[in-house]
């Protein structure tokens, strides 16, 4: 004990604290612990009115919506299918604001692999690129905003900023479009509670049987159609019993 | 119930560290000390086949039998007992007769009458040298302070002398007398049943005020937000369709190929079946597979009403991953719904609770996973609570009245208030 340096004693307190804390871990033994009701259940999205988008993004976005993800005859569009409204539930909620992400400078352009460095967050930068669309239109397209484009002429429009030949003013474009082209298919394919693949249209085109529990049944059956429907998390229609 | 295991765990050292204390005394003063250990052991097995643990020890302290846990009644909560010897709250100033016409007339030192919370009606089958055995492994424990006010019923129940009239109605007191007609083990499984392990406190049903319907017996009774099944011998809604060695498995591990335990049978399997001997827990099988019951004559809902078809739906997505679509679930993990007596019964207390709920059943030292079903309260409607709920009970050979989306949503109410 006679030489004792300060940085020792620092080091051997650390360990004491470290040892103390890492005995107190909890340690189960005999059953696991158990609560009724238990579960943290997903929150499904509101219906009604927008939350995040004036009434004049959420046309836009549902413009968007419907070049991005164009209807067919089976299949509804992106409209249609409620990606706007998944966008707007999204915006408004923890990924609008990036809850829970560092949010703080330095914002210096990073690479790819470094994630979004922005100081603004996903819902202020969506604001600020739906208005520079119009801002944009307004100044090239002779006096039209985005919504009053002819669909060729919106294609044409979003190839070209997807591309970067097109640079909407104060915005990050083309991550912007990437952005906005991931999160409409998300809302596509997502399950219906949180507001798009309205019932469940986007599992029914690729087939896909949803939210169940097990398919060991079925693991070793090839070239066998699948015989049911897909489920939400919701459940799907026929888990209703109908009115007699 | 981990909680309840551990303080089991550490009120049986207690145990063992005040007989150790005890022994050299029990020398001195009493020259057949051999016997008296022989007594004391007996005592406290039989302890533990009467469970009165269950009651006496509050799961929330950490002291055996000192009392305090409270015991529901259909008319109100009523206090168990501190009966560790001390002198000033608990036994210890009793004589051995005052001790044994409590626990088997149901009357205190001074003639004042217990509420049948405490299972004296069944008590009173046991021996009496098998009540002083108790005695004497409780008179080894260490005295608790604690003082117990028993009695928090509202009025008008709260008054201990209306019991008279109670124990005129429903109480007949006299110890098991055997059934020469019967085999040993038949006799020794009916005194274990009938007596200390009280089985028909929870599994026979009752009167409005609370007394068995003893014609009834053994035929199935909701407590504590739980459907005690029938378990009589009954094909469709008892033991009809397990064998005597799924009966022993069952109380024995808490699991067997068809069922597992949980809430009060859970616990009733931790801390009392579990540690009976093999020998004991065939002979309360042979008795209760011996028992007939009334099997009832129902007729199922038909596949195509609309309660069916969406139920049908439900299990296919919600339900077959773990109970199969077959219903038999996998032995000794997931309940055999086609052969549970739980789907089985008119009783739909247990089968609304589970699915609303969720449910693990009893870990035990044979089968220590202790596995539990999800709950879906969150997730399904209560129309469609009934609609599982009517599907399970009208499959596989099971039939049931259809259920009401009334009927869950006034178990969800009810389970609301509970929190286990
Ligand atoms: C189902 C719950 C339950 C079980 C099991 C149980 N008791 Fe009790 N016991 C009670 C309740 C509740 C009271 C208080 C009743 C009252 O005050 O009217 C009580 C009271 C008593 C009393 C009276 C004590 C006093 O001071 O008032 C004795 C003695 C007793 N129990 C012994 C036992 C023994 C021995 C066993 C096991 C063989 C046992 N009990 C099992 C619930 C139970
Ligand atoms: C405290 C109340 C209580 C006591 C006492 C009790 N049981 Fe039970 N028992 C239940 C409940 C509740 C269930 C249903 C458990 C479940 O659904 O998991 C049950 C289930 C059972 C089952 C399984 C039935 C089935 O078809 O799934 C058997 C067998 C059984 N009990 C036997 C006994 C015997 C024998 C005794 C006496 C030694 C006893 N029980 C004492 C409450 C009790
Ligand atoms: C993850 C697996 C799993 C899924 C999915 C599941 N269960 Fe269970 N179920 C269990 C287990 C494990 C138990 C035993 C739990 C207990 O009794 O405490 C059980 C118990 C039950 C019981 C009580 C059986 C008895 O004899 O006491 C019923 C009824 C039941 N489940 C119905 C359902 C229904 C209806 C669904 C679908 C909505 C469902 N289960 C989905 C695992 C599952």
């Amino acid at each position: 004990m006679t030489n004792l340096s300060r940085r020792d004693l620092l080091a051997a307190t650390a360990l004491v604290i470290v040892s103390e804390t890492v005995a107190r871990a909890g340690v189960v033994s005999g059953q696991l612990p158990w609560h009724p009701d238990a579960g943290s259940p997903p929150e499904a999205v509101r219906p009604g009115a927008w939350q995040f988008f004036t009434e004049q993004e959420a046309a836009a976005v549902e413009a968007l919506a419907d070049r991005i993800i164009p209807p067919d005859p089976q299949t509804p569009g992106g409209k249609d299918a409620g990606c706007a409204v998944f966008i707007d539930r999204q915006l408004a909620g923890a990924y609008g604001h990036r809850q829970g992400l560092y949010t703080r400078g330095p914002f210096v352009k990073g690479i790819k692999e470094q994630g979004p460095q922005s100081a603004q967050n996903p819902a202020e930068t969506y604001r600020a690129a739906l208005a520079a669309l119009d801002r944009y239109c307004k100044s090239k397209e002779g006096g039209k905003s985005w919504i009053e484009l002819p669909g060729e002429r919106q294609d044409e429009l979003l190839h070209a900023v997807e591309s970067g030949t097109v640079e909407l003013e104060g915005i990050d474009t083309k991550s912007f479009f990437e952005t906005l082209l991931k999160d409409m298919q998300e809302g596509f394919f997502a399950d219906p509670i949180y507001g798009g693949n309205r019932d469940m249209c986007a599992w029914k085109m690729i087939g896909f049987p949803g939210a169940r529990y097990d398919y060991r049944d079925w693991v070793g059956r090839h070239n066998e159609r699948y015989p049911y429907p897909p489920v939400s998390i919701a459940g799907r229609p026929d888990w209703t019993p109908k009115k007699t | 119930m981990r909680e309840a295991l551990r303080k089991r765990a550490a009120a049986l050292a207690a145990g063992a560290a005040a007989l150790a204390l005890a022994l050299p005394l029990l020398a001195a003063n009493h020259p057949g000390s051999r016997e008296n250990f022989a007594i004391i052991e007996r005592g406290r097995y039989l302890t533990v086949a009467a469970d009165c643990a269950a009651c006496h020890t509050d799961p929330h302290q950490s002291t055996a039998f000192a009392g305090g846990r409270p015991i529901e009644t259909p008319f109100g909560v009523v206090l168990a007992a501190n009966i560790t010897p001390d002198r000033d709250t608990g036994i210890g100033g009793w004589t051995d007769r005052q001790f044994d016409t409590a626990v088997r007339q149901g009357k205190l030192p001074d003639g004042k009458r217990l509420y049948p919370a405490m299972p004296y009606p069944y008590y009173t089958k046991m021996s009496r040298e098998d009540v002083l055995a108790i005695r004497a492994y409780l008179n080894t424990l260490p005295p608790v302070h604690n003082d117990v006010d028993s009695n928090q019923l509202p009025f008008p129940f709260n008054i201990r002398s209306a019991m008279w009239l109670w124990d005129a109605l429903y109480f007949s007191p006299g110890s098991f007398k055997a059934d020469p007609a019967q085999s040993d083990i038949w006799n020794r499984g009916a005194y274990l049943v009938e007596g200390p392990g009280h089985c028909g406190a929870c599994h026979t049903p009752k009167t409005f005020l609370g007394g068995d319907k003893t014609r009834l017996q053994f035929q199935g009774y909701s407590i504590q937000g739980w459907f005690a099944p029938n378990i009589t011998n009954d094909e469709a809604h008892g033991l009809g369709r397990w064998s005597n060695a799924d009966v022993a498995e069952y109380m024995k591990k808490g699991h067997n190929r068809i069922a597992g335990a949980s809430g009060p049978m859970g616990e009733e399997v931790a801390d009392s079946s579990s540690q009976m001997t093999e020998a004991d827990l065939n002979a309360i099988a042979t008795y209760l597979k011996a028992r007939s019951g009334q099997t009832l004559a129902a007729s199922s809902v038909a596949v195509n009403d609309p309660m069916m078809v969406a139920g049908a739906a439900i299990y296919q997505d919600l339900c077959s991953a773990c109970h199969r679509g077959d219903g038999h679930g996998v032995p000794y993990l997931i309940p055999d719904l086609a052969t549970s007596s739980t789907a089985a019964s008119r009783e739909p207390t247990t089968l609304i609770r589970v699915v609303l709920r969720g449910a693990q059943t009893v870990a035990t030292k044979d089968e220590p996973t202790g596995p539990a079903m999800p709950s879906f309260g969150w997730q399904l409607t209560d129309a469609q609570v009934a609609a599982v709920a009517t599907y399970i009970r009208n499959s596989w050979g099971h039939a049931g009245p259809v259920l009401t989306e009334d009927e869950v949503r006034k178990a969800r109410g009810n389970l609301a208030a509970r929190n286990d």
